[in-house]
């Protein structure tokens, strides 16, 4: 035995060596992946679906080989983590934390869709300035995001935002109201509105035009976060006789709204936006007490536009990625533009040629293409400008429940495949 | 607007005086402050729901598992978790908090967070009253609020198990003497109360949805009216959801509706600065006298 150890010892190199011999010649380092964070509220439906869009144009992009970056091709990975700043009661600080976290964990190159409450977007930003990470927000409103841009241009230039703002928002919803006033005679209106930055700052808006433009406001109720009892409000309504009840709601809570007005028979249209109203099986959750019911989708996508073909393909491609039951579910705010800004970084990327934060900033700034939700273009104050046409800028458009339970847009004319009709309670 | 404020306040104070029943009965009997109350509501909610939606139990089935279920699993909760701390206050209110918490934050976990929980209503439509229109729903939960009471009084009075209650809740160790099992009174308690838990839950939940703050809503509820009323006195439940559902309906209109959870704070803090066995309370009447 003793004489045969070393052939056994030699017959053990040389397997080794053979399995390293016939191992394939390892290939020159695969390209470092680009990272992208991605941190939101993932428990809203806004941020899952969001989430999902993302993955999904990631995904796409991959498909085709990735993003060139200085001539070499380097793929996508995105890396979510959950904020839960949709729920009530979470303290900034924390959704602040799991920012931070993901920014140190993954170390991304840039950040999408990311804030979902205004107030976390705002207290981000200096976060966000000190890691210089371009950042594009998909979801929170707040017109005060692009002042604070402007103001300190040098500090916040890292961040953009490709979704609507509450003041589009509101120019949209002159928009329909100037239509009531002139189809219908409606002049008064009831306001009730989420006690959050951009509801609030939605609200007050449309507040200031209405008293610019003949109409009386009759009330203006702002609702703390999870609240589900609206009748104070309702109570309101009825006895001021308004005509138009306008909802500024993003919180799962708010579709409740809908079955106490009509159980309450107040005698007025809803028009505004109450996010659980918007997804296509609203009808069904509902019981059908959104029939007549005038709604926002914040950007297209989540109704496909023919006028958009892009926003046709997303819609499609959305049901064949996450299943037909995801894609009637989309919500009415972020999806189509959290897909977009993963096109966006990367067409600005391979701009840039690098991955430095302050070129891909210059690059952003200075993007022109077409997406999910029409012509995707920067302002100076780094927001997606928002219009009718989305030859000339991004839309969104206004729908209206009818029976047997079909969103029909209404607004803006581009998109609309029908006119707004009062409902069966105001006939 | 005034007859709509008295009808809407007296829907108001009935939905918080059978959200609070539950939880004043078990206190009432046994001396255990179930924090776990707003989870075994939400719990009711939830079942409910998943009874209809993936089994599709007829309406009146769907409801009569739940109670059954959710009133065995607070009989569980008492004989698993409760007996070993039975006696220290603080124990009780840590454990039956963590019982709580735990099921609320399980349903987060497992994605029960999105609009799309809702329960029917009983019947669609409604009556008016006044003037003021009323649905059928919030008719229903006048009618089961006020049968609850008077089922609460027929069955601690006129009942074998009810008589046992008042006995234990009167004076635990004469009650024991008289041979009334303790362990098993205050298990039924438990029972009991998260049965009205789910009962309150399942008539009140179709006029909103079922969403995981509401599990902490009904507990500050259930505590603040027991706190106004007595935590212990059924008359207290009842004055203290008069009072509490007439002044939020007040402040949501003559406010704002975002200061009507502040009303629970604040009515929490004044009684217990000013009378803190509340209003009809005998806990600690004595020592307030002194």
């Amino acid at each position: 035995m003793k004489e045969r150890a070393p052939l056994y010892f030699a017959s053990f190199i040389l397997a080794i060596s053979i399995v390293f011999l016939a191992s394939p010649v390892s290939p020159a380092k695969a390209a470092e992946p680009i990272i992208i964070g991605v941190p939101t509220a993932l428990g809203s439906i806004e941020g899952a679906d969001g989430w999902r869009s993302v993955q999904m144009a990631v995904e796409e992009i991959n498909a085709k080989g990735g993003v060139a970056v200085g001539g070499v091709k380097r793929p996508l990975k995105a890396y979510s983590i959950d904020t839960r700043e949709h729920e009530p009661g979470i303290p900034v600080h924390d959704a602040l934390t799991a920012v931070e976290k993901l920014i140190l964990e993954k170390k991304p190159h840039a950040i999408v869709l990311g804030a979902f409450r205004s107030e976390i977007l705002m207290a981000s930003m200096d976060l966000i300035a000190k890691y210089k990470l371009p950042y594009i927000c998909s979801i929170a409103m707040t017109p005060a995001f692009q002042k604070k841009i402007v103001e300190n241009y040098d500090q916040y230039k890292y961040m953009f935002r490709n979704c609507l703002n509450a003041i589009y928002l509101v120019k949209y919803l002159q928009g329909v109201m100037a239509f009531l006033n002139k189809e219908f005679g409606f002049t008064k209106a009831y306001l009730t509105v989420q006690d959050t930055l951009w509801a609030q700052a939605t609200g007050k808006g449309l507040d200031a035009w209405y008293k610019g433009h003949g109409w009386e406001v009759a009330g203006f109720d702002p609702y703390p976060l999870g609240a589900s009892d609206f009748s104070p409000s309702l109570i309101k309504v009825r006895a001021k006789k308004a005509q138009v009840i306008v909802p500024i709601f993003d919180m799962p809570q708010s579709g409740i709204l809908l079955k106490q007005a009509r159980s309450m028979k107040a005698p007025a249209l809803l028009c505004g936006f109450i996010s659980p109203v918007a997804p296509g099986n609203a009808w069904d959750v509902f019981e059908g007490e959104v029939e007549g019911m005038i709604n926002f989708l914040f950007e297209i996508g989540p109704i496909p536009v023919k006028a958009v073909p892009k926003s046709v393909a997303y819609n499609e491609n959305y049901g064949k990625r996450w299943g037909d039951d995801a894609r009637i579910k989309l919500s009415g705010h972020g999806p189509g533009p959290s897909y977009d800004s993963v096109y966006v970084l990367a067409d600005a990327i391979e701009r840039a040629g690098t991955l430095e934060p302050d070129a891909l900033v210059s690059a952003l700034e200075k993007t022109d293409l077409t997406g999910v939700v029409g012509r995707i273009k920067f302002a100076k104050d780094h927001q997606v400008v928002y219009g009718v046409d989305p030859k000339e800028t991004a839309i969104g458009c206004a729908f209206q429940w009818r029976k047997p339970g079909v969103r029909v847009p209404v607004f803006p004319e581009v998109v609309a495949e029908g006119k707004i009709e009062l409902p069966p309670h105001m006939k | 607007m005034i007859a709509s404020m008295v009808v809407y306040g007296l829907v108001n104070s009935v939905i918080l005086a059978l959200i609070a029943m539950g939880f004043s009965l078990t206190f009432g009997i046994s001396g255990v402050a179930n924090f776990a109350y707003g989870g075994f509501y939400l719990l009711s909610g939830y079942l409910t729901w998943m009874l209809l939606k993936y089994l599709e139990f007829p309406l009146a089935l769907a409801i009569l598992v739940t109670v059954l279920a959710v009133g065995f699993l607070g009989f569980i909760t008492y004989w698993v978790i409760l007996l070993r701390v039975r006696g220290i206050v603080l124990s009780e209110v840590i454990a039956t908090f963590a019982l709580g918490v735990g099921m609320l934050e399980f349903f987060r976990w497992k994605g029960f967070v999105t609009y799309e929980f809702t329960l029917p209503s009983f019947i669609k439509g409604g009556v008016e009253i006044a003037g003021v229109p009323l649905d059928y729903q919030r008719l229903f939960i006048i009618g089961i609020g006020l049968a609850l009471v008077l089922f609460l009084y027929f069955f601690t009075h006129h009942t074998r198990i009810g008589l046992s209650f008042r006995g234990i809740a009167q004076n635990e160790r004469t009650a024991i003497s008289l041979g009334i099992e303790s362990d098993w009174t205050a298990a039924l308690s438990l029972a009991f109360g998260s049965g009205m838990a789910a009962v309150a839950a399942i008539v009140i939940l179709p006029l909103g949805i079922i969403s995981i703050n509401v599990g902490y809503d009904v507990l500050l509820i259930a505590v603040a009216v027991g706190i106004i009323g007595g935590l212990e006195s059924v008359p207290g439940i009842l004055a203290g959801s008069l009072i509490l559902g007439y002044a939020q309906v007040i402040t949501g209109m003559y406010l704002s509706p975002e200061w009507m959870m502040v009303v629970y704070l604040l009515a929490i803090v004044l009684v217990l600065a000013i009378k803190p066995s509340g209003l009809f309370g005998k806990f600690k009447e004595l020592e307030e006298r002194v």
